[in-house]
């Protein structure tokens, strides 16, 4: 039954006025108990006002005959009811919850506009029932040394399939990472092996045996492949996660400004690497909150010009082959061609050619200064730039394009890579080269003064917490050419045997860089294990320390004849 | 003819409005309602008007919920007979028997219409024509 049918229909305004503040508060309590549950915080004291307050919007939506919503706090009802009986859940349920208060808040807003047909809610209640189902069937296993398990509350769940089998987990994602590093650290061990036996070859005898290894060489790196692939398969999350945190924003940034914007979702299913997903909040949120400040016009303005007053964001994902694309798209006044062409002049950043082309003008607002705003709102996020936007998108591996057409929109689209592999490291710079040492074999950075330095038998020295470790120019082991003396910093290295020092120029800071594969054809470099795009869109390698270690002997030997 | 005067305690505004549309159609047109926003508020109106006839009382409420207000009627011994009906959701039966036992008259539950909101006012009979301080 619809409102209007519904016998208390005229009241759908006094509805909204009453049941929206209070899915606002629903909302609000939802996203708090999802940081509660993040810092693995029961948060009980707010589950029991959750529950009466879904209670109220459920009665009050089947009074006005809005059954989709009845439908749908109910289902929160429930799930709040579950969860406040499981604690155990609690960890992997915050955002499913956040969405479905999301939704709620959405759906009741639209209540007199535009009634909810039901496939939204619908859709989410067959999630959160699925949820609760696998969670029915929990198979808690004791996960051994409780000193090594993580802050996170959840645990592994399990769901049973019709034979009686588990076939789905939950698995705590900390669990995913530790599983991912540890496969890092297995290529890269193997990528020395293969190294190794490349040397040893032509300098053994025993010509059969080489051949053997080099099979099983060959067998081991197939499936170190299929182990990453599907490693990386188990790590993909729906987006739908990261989009349903939009509504809420975008109406309250609609409403300051006497804004009518309207946030449409599609793709929500398609699924990326959770480090991905992760990262990904916060450009999104930047580019939608751009939208409704800068992009959309005011409902004045909007009407003057022939358009609909409620504007349209859409926020959509879908799956191209091993690319995920992400678009953000806005009907509203469009970007200025002439206004970034202009500043780009004063900046001093203009495009060489005499005309240039609008891919390559808009090319433009992804560097730094050039947002078009002049005055950056307090609300417009952190007063940061598109040129940030576009740093953690290629930091990411991905890349950022946008498109407009004056009066009629704009059109961000961001294409990532389905799964991405993460490495915290140390940047540092070599001359003009920036490396990533990885920050689990770097135990100290020095400041170094050249008496420092000590010559032993040829060999660079370094007096460090009263032990006498060698120190390498890394200028000289990468190949670049450099003296000794001439760096200021030592990053100290560990390794299995003892600590060394790699000379560098300058510490760039500690960034958790994306792991690219280097590609076979090219080869490797000495010591480099991996390479990745830094934030300027740049390459920079990743350091092998162990494969360092070697080649510091080699210079050595080299360095004594 | 002196309309007859109801009695509402609920904590939801969107349901005075309701009840208020309700209490002015067909034959209930004319009613006078009461409006009370918390069980403390309804009690307070229900011992100083003793001309109301009957009364809808919210199960959920803060400050004194519906089981609580029907408690303390009894142990006022209030006007007892006059009727009140209890207004809850189709998935606290449990709470309806403890509000039968209480001394509520019949229970609704929610959602209802104006129509079944009638056809309670008749079978009380406390429509028009019926008075108060029986």
């Amino acid at each position: 039954m619809s409102a209007q049918e519904n016998p208390f229909g005229e009241l759908i305004r006094e509805y909204v006025a009453e049941c929206l503040p209070l899915a606002e508060a629903v909302l609000e309590r939802c996203l708090r108990l999802e940081r509660f549950w993040d810092h693995a915080e029961p948060g009980d004291e707010l589950l029991l006002p959750l529950k009466g307050e879904l209670h109220t919007l459920k009665g009050n939506s089947a009074m006005m005959g809005l059954t989709a919503i009845q439908g749908l706090a109910h289902g929160l009802e429930d799930l709040c009811g579950k969860l406040t009986l499981l604690p155990q859940l609690r960890g992997s349920a915050g955002s499913l919850l956040v969405r479905g208060a999301g939704l709620l808040v959405d759906l009741i807003q639209e209540a007199e506009t535009a009634p909810a047909t039901g496939s939204e809610a619908d859709s989410y209640l067959a999630e959160a029932r699925q949820f609760l189902e696998s969670a029915e069937t929990v198979t808690e296993r004791r996960t051994g040394d409780r000193r090594s398990t993580d802050r996170r509350t959840t645990r592994d769940v399990g769901e049973i399939g019709q034979d009686g089998a588990i076939t789905t987990l939950r698995v705590d994602s900390a669990r995913l990472d530790s599983l991912l590093e540890a496969f890092g650290e297995v290529m890269i061990a193997q990528a020395g092996m293969r190294e190794s036996m490349r040397a040893l070859a032509p300098l053994s005898r025993s010509v059969g045996e080489i051949a053997n290894l080099e099979l099983s060489a060959v067998a081991l790196e197939k499936t170190l492949k299929r182990l990453e692939g599907a490693l990386m398969q188990t790590r993909l999350v729906p987006i739908a996660s990261v989009f349903g945190r939009f509504n809420r924003r975008v109406r309250d940034l609609a409403q300051d400004r006497e804004k009518k914007v309207r946030l449409e979702v599609a793709g929500g299913e398609t699924r990326l690497d959770k480090t991905v997903i992760d990262r990904l909040s916060e450009p999104l949120v930047h580019l939608v909150t751009n939208a409704v400040i800068h992009g959309i016009e005011p409902a004045a303005e909007r009407a003057q010009s022939g358009k609909p007053q409620e504007a349209r964001i859409t926020l959509a994902a879908r799956q191209q082959s091993d690319r995920v694309i992400l678009t953000v798209e806005d009907d509203g006044r469009g970007l200025d061609p002439d206004r970034i062409l202009m500043k780009a002049r004063a900046l001093g950043v203009a495009p060489t050619s005499e005309s240039p082309t609008l891919e390559e003008i808009y090319a433009l607002a992804f560097l730094p200064g050039l947002s078009t705003e002049d005055q950056v709102s307090s609300l417009s996020g952190r007063g940061v730039g598109l040129d940030v936007v576009a740093r953690s998108i290629r930091a990411l591996g991905g890349t950022v394009q946008v498109t407009s057409e004056p009066g009629r929109g704009t059109t961000f689209v961001l294409r990532l890579p389905l799964t991405v592999a993460v490495l915290p490291s140390l940047l540092v710079s070599v001359g003009q080269e920036r490396y990533a040492l990885p920050l689990s074999d770097v135990a100290e950075t020095v400041r170094m003064a050249p008496d420092m330095i000590h010559e032993v038998a040829s060999r660079g020295m370094v007096l460090w917490r009263g032990a006498v470790i060698p120190v390498s120019d890394a200028g000289q082991v990468l190949g670049l050419g450099g003296q000794l003396r001439g760096r200021r910093y030592c990053v100290v290295l560990r390794s299995a045997a003892r600590h060394r020092g790699l000379l560098v120029d300058r510490l760039l800071g500690h960034e958790e860089v994306v792991v690219k594969a280097l590609d076979p054809v090219l080869g490797r470099p000495p010591g480099v294990s991996a390479a990745t795009i830094l934030g300027d869109g740049k390459v920079a390698c990743i350091l092998d320390t162990v494969r360092l270690a070697d080649l510091h002997g080699a210079e050595l030997s080299a360095s004594r004849h | 003819m002196t309309p007859p005067t109801f009695l509402v305690v609920d904590d939801s505004k969107l349901h005075h409005q309701m009840y208020g549309l309700a209490f002015n159609k067909g034959e209930l047109s004319g009613s006078r309602v009461l409006h009370a926003y918390d069980g403390r508020e309804g009690f307070a109106l229900y011992s100083t008007h003793p001309e109301i006839v009957m009364v809808f009382l919210d199960l959920n409420m803060p400050e004194m919920n519906g089981l609580e207000f029907l408690a303390k009627r009894r142990e006022t011994r209030l006007r007892p007979e006059t009727p009140i009906v209890l207004v809850t959701t189709e998935d606290s039966p449990d709470d309806e028997a403890r509000g039968l036992a209480a001394g509520a008259w019949a229970y609704l539950r929610k959602p209802f219409t104006p129509a079944q909101l009638e056809a309670l006012v008749a079978k009380a009979g406390a429509g028009n024509g019926a008075r108060g301080t029986r």
